[in-house]
């Protein structure tokens, strides 16, 4: 499709405004001010100046940089009506304690008008560890819920119709989103619920697994590449409704890295899996569609505005001009938005809600698909609910009364904004080609390279609030003379550790041993041939096979490994 | 030869947010210390690395709510090889009053909540040993 | 477990040493691990530890294990001690990690390879930092060595980081020398001048799944086979491993093994022990006539004079320095020489 030159400014205008601009930087401003320009920087490191002009965005081309919305380049948004005709999607927390305790909850979610439902595990289950295993001591139904068998997926959705509802299992782990998700499709088989109808999402991101975050037992990257890959494929082909992935950037920045590193690591993930599913034999057009991104909203206000806004522009030029898509969906980048747990402050923590509503504001002009607003105790524990409904307050503030969401990508156009938009969108390809360049993701992580990037950056980032160059306010910006307390409730998981337990007994007890020896022995055979691992995931969980013994089969073959850090 | 505090770092259990206990091991390092990192490991691992390292100072890092269950099970096996020299300490995300209840009954010497700078850390460690800061 | 072990805890002196030291020898962790601290630092009773433990031991079996950063040497040597401890030995490691010049501060990662599998085996593994030692391998070392073979210990492996000597250190302090290697480790031409070759006693090529590994392999045991070596001599074997996996650790062990049965029946490992005593010798002795010479020979009080002398160029620097020596020791001497003589002289009439 050619596209016309659609010039924002005359030549002539520009460089009339340029001179002016000149000239009233020479006379208007104090010495001072001028010594002081090129000292201010975004928080990744774009210089920022004091006045933007339409000087600055002289080369830009509507139709090549902008467009309309719901069109290439989808740089404005990825649907034509945005929040008029879908608003972003508000998705609460569930999951603490035993699936049963979880189920009522989500029934009383979906009473109250929720669509869509979250499910978030416990460590040992994020991590592949059965309840009762010695590794798990201490963290059974702490912080999510705790899932063994397929009989706590079913104890969880009892009596919820599966094909009515948007599950999202987060299941961090391409290991675990072999097994959990397999949990719920077979559930809903057993219960007559048609593949065709199960709508959700895992996050299934090996950069989960080997990067960003430690474990006493981790699986190498290329391994955990592998189940990933193995999960889109079997997913797109079998679960038409399933998004069975989504690139985590919120944790790899949580983690440690600036915004220009968040977006261009997820990508370089999904450009890696594409080239192996392509490898597979499998069309772009095939999964692109199903790929999501997950974002982290920060405190740079309009960084993060550029940011969101550079990441749907170069997933359309790669998707594009790499991969050849022709589908629009696989061409637009949608994306979850949860803001910055990491920049909450546990001194004064009602702060947190000026914080997060903020960085909330910011993630809907930048256009996302759903919103997480984080809750202000998120520095001491799992959500209240006095906090939880305050976040869902402030998500609600935003769509019903600042009228912000009454208008598509309100700041297209501002100079500012788009001159950011488009240093980040060049930052972000910068890396990316620096990543290709070392062989691809896989090979970055497995040589240590990421896991270094991120210790550099805590270490830079940790300095410059040790000097007091990044202020946290109430902590080393005009910190109280006494430190405030406040009473803060902190929520106490039920004793899930000995109804977990017991369940396992007595699982153990009715279920076939061979038939589970057998199914584990399959996928232990298969866990060295190239075969797509899920279908035999699912026979096994089936056979009452427990997570964790799954888990274990896969240490085994594929052996164990540590962060290269030493 | 002038002697060194080591310290033993631990992540505890199946926690998984490395930033911070591998950025105070940086800092430490830089203090002058001899910080033996142990990554994640479960209590029984760690206080027998306390025994082998001779350490002065155990630091756990916990931001995943087991600190009420592993944290005093360290403390315990500490005592019960012997070790109860060794001072415990503590970082991570929990409720203000857990931090005072390990401090105050569970032998923890003390805990270090979010938003604690470096420095602090550091002046406790080297105030608990009894030992002066080490100059290169 | 030190349960009765009724020692306070800070005193190192004294009798209270006594205790420790028997602690350690009777298999004491607690007391070993004390002892190691003090041998280290150098401590005042750290001379009264060696002297008294010395004549328990001579009979570890101590390994080496070198190669360059990032090779996977930590996980090969936790394995590897799996296997040590199935065959039902008591096993000591002492992983060396270099130290921060800057701050003296060191980060000590080795330990983090072990997995929850390695709980309740019999092996003590101790961190140290290199400290000044530009080799990688401190002095202390070897003592820390012996101090665990003391405890118990009937194999000793000693980890370092292979950059700049440490290399010919580990070779020099230890029966047997594993190079630990992977395809990134870069070309094998760059390995031939780092020495790596004369030193090694086996290759192993780690991340054996990778790229490259096959080929490595390759390339080591060509270079291996073309080097002249006397009949009968110890051809290194080039093994294969994927540490991270478990895989090959069984064939490293097995020729760890066989090196030591061909160490031991051509009489090899006698000498080479013999050699090694005798280096450590020659360097306690060079270090005890360092002490002497700076503590009781040598007036540093003139110190500044001499520079000063040195600096209006009045006279170089080695005949300044021979002059300095020289004087004192012909001082020394001719003292004892009057001294004699005058006994001789009071004894005459005897």
């Amino acid at each position: 499709m050619a596209q016309k030159r659609d010039l924002l400014f005359n030549a002539e205008s520009v460089q009339s405004i340029e001179s002016g601009c000149n000239e009233w930087f020479r006379t208007a401003l104090s010495e001072a001010d001028r010594e002081a320009e090129g000292r201010y920087f975004s928080a990744s490191g774009i210089p920022v100046k004091l006045l933007y002009t339409p000087a600055d965005t002289q080369d830009m081309d509507y139709g090549r940089d902008l467009g309309f919305p719901g069109r290439e380049p989808f740089v404005r948004g990825v649907y034509p009506n945005m929040y008029r005709g879908r608003m972003f999607t508000v998705r609460q927390l569930a999951g603490l304690g035993a699936p049963e305790d979880c189920n009522q909850r989500i029934k009383y979610l979906l009473d109250h008008g929720a669509t869509g439902v979250n499910i978030l595990f416990d460590l040992p289950t994020i991590r592949g560890y059965d309840s009762d295993d010695p590794e798990a001591e201490g963290n059974v139904g702490a912080c999510g819920a705790a899932v063994d068998s397929i009989r706590d997926i079913d104890a969880y959705f009892k009596d919820i119709d599966l094909g009515k509802v948007s599950t999202s299992i987060v299941t961090h782990l391409p290991s675990t989103s072999i097994v959990i998700p397999g949990m719920y499709f077979a559930v809903a088989e057993e219960r007559g619920t048609p593949w065709t109808q199960l709508a959700g999402t895992c996050q299934n991101d090996f950069i989960m697994e080997t990067c960003v975050g430690s474990a006493p037992e981790i699986l190498p990257p290329a391994a955990s590449f592998r189940l990933q890959c193995d999960v889109v494929e079997w997913i797109c082909r079998n679960i038409p409704r399933w998004n069975p992935i989504s690139y985590n950037g919120y944790n790899l920045r949580e983690a440690g890295t600036d915004a220009v590193q968040e977006v261009a690591v997820a990508i370089a993930n999904a450009v890696a899996t594409a080239e192996e599913l392509i490898r597979r034999g499998m069309h772009i057009d095939d999964f692109a569609p199903r790929m999501s991104f997950f974002w982290d909203l920060h405190n740079d206000f309009f960084e993060e505005i550029a940011k969101c806004r550079a990441s749907r522009k170069v997933w359309y030029q790669i998707m594009k001009e790499r991969f050849g898509a022709r589908n629009q969906k696989s061409l637009l980048m949608r994306f979850h938005v949860q803001t910055a747990g990491v920049t909450l402050t546990a001194t004064e923590p009602f702060n947190n809600i000026a914080r997060s509503a903020i960085q909330g504001l910011a993630a809907v002009l930048g256009g996302c698909q759903s919103l997480h607003i984080d809750s202000y105790d998120e520095a001491y524990s799992a959500p209240t609910e006095q906090a939880a409904l305050i976040s869902l307050r402030s998500q609600q503030i935003i769509q019903a009364e600042t009228g912000v969401v009454n208008t598509v990508d309100p700041l297209a156009g501002s100079y500012f904004v788009e001159s950011l938009t488009d240093q980040m969108a060049q930052r972000i390809a910068a890396y990316l080609s620096k990543i290709e360049e070392m062989g691809g993701l896989v090979k970055a992580v497995e040589s240590g390279w990421l896991h270094r990037e991120i210790s550099a950056y805590n270490y830079k980032h940790q300095r410059s609030i040790e000097t007091g160059e990044t202020k946290l306010v109430g902590v080393n910006y005009q910190p109280a003379e006494t430190a405030q307390c406040c009473n803060i409730d902190v929520f106490r998981y039920p004793e899930t550790y000995t109804r977990q337990k017991a369940k396992l007994e007595c699982l153990r007890r009715e279920r076939n041993p061979r038939k589970v020896k057998e199914c584990l022995e399959v996928i232990r055979d298969k866990c060295g041939s190239g075969e797509n691992l899920y279908p035999y995931t699912i026979a096994a969980v089936k056979q009452l096979a427990t997570l964790g013994e799954i888990e274990e089969v896969f240490r085994e073959e594929f052996g164990l490994w540590a962060f290269p850090l030493f | 030869m002038t002697r060194k505090v080591r310290v033993v770092m631990a992540k505890l259990g199946l926690d998984i947010h490395w930033r911070g206990v591998y950025l105070v091991a940086q800092f430490l390092k830089d203090a002058g210390m001899e910080v033996v990192f142990l990554g994640n490991q479960f209590p029984e691992q760690i206080a027998e690395a306390a025994l082998e390292e001779d350490a002065d100072i155990v630091g756990l890092s916990c931001l995943s709510g087991n600190h009420m269950t592993l944290a005093p099970k360290v403390v315990r096996l500490l005592r019960e090889k012997g070790l109860e020299r060794v001072k415990v300490f503590m970082g991570g995300v929990m409720a203000p009053e857990d931090a005072v209840e390990l401090e105050r009954t569970h032998g923890v010497h003390k805990v270090f909540l979010p938003d604690t700078p470096m420095e602090t850390i550091v002046s406790h460690m080297y105030e608990s040993v009894g030992r002066p800061r080490h100059q290169p | 477990m030190s349960g009765g072990l009724a020692i306070s805890p800070d005193r190192d002196r004294g009798p209270d040493l006594a205790a420790w030291i028997d602690a350690c020898l009777r298999g004491d962790k607690r007391a070993t691990a004390r002892l190691i601290s003090m041998v280290e630092r150098r401590d005042p009773g750290a001379s009264t530890i060696l002297e008294r433990i010395y004549p328990h031991t001579g009979k570890a079996y101590t390994i080496g294990i070198t190669g360059p950063p990032g090779a996977g040497k930590s996980t090969l040597v936790d394995r590897l001690v799996n296997e040590f401890c199935k065959d039902r030995f008591s096993v000591g490691v002492i992983a060396v990690d270099p130290t921060s010049p800057f701050s003296g501060g060191a980060l000590l990662g080795d330990r983090v390879r072990m997995t929850p599998g390695s709980r309740g085996r019999d092996c003590f593994f101790r961190s140290m930092s290199a400290g000044d030692a530009v080799g990688g391998l401190g002095p202390a070392t070897q003592d820390v060595a012996r101090v665990l073979e003391a405890n118990g210990r009937q194999i000793v492996l000693i980890e370092t980081v292979g950059v700049g000597q440490s290399e010919l250190d580990v070779a020099q302090a230890t029966d047997t020398v594993l190079v630990v290697l992977t395809p990134e480790s870069g070309d094998t031409v760059q390995m031939m001048k780092a020495g790596l070759l004369e030193i090694a006693d086996i290759f192993a090529v780690n991340k054996a799944d990778r790229l490259g590994a096959d080929s490595l392999a390759l390339a080591l045991a060509g270079m291996l086979d073309r080097k002249p070596r006397a009949a009968g001599a110890w051809r290194p074997p080039v093994c294969t491993t994927s540490a991270s996996l478990g895989n090959g650790t069984r064939t490293v062990y097995d020729s760890i093994w066989r090196h030591h049965h061909h160490l031991r029946d051509t009489g090899e490992l006698e000498q080479r022990r013999r050699s090694r005593l005798e280096k450590e010798l020659r360097r306690k002795v060079e270090e005890e006539l360092k002490r002497v010479l700076w503590d009781e020979l040598v007036q540093t009080e003139k110190m500044s004079a001499w520079v000063e002398a040195v600096r209006k160029r009045e006279v170089d620097p080695q005949r300044m320095a021979r002059r300095i020596v020289t004087e004192r020791l012909e001082a020394k001497i001719h003292r004892r020489t009057r001294m004699t003589r005058t006994k001789k002289e009071d004894h005459a009439g005897d």
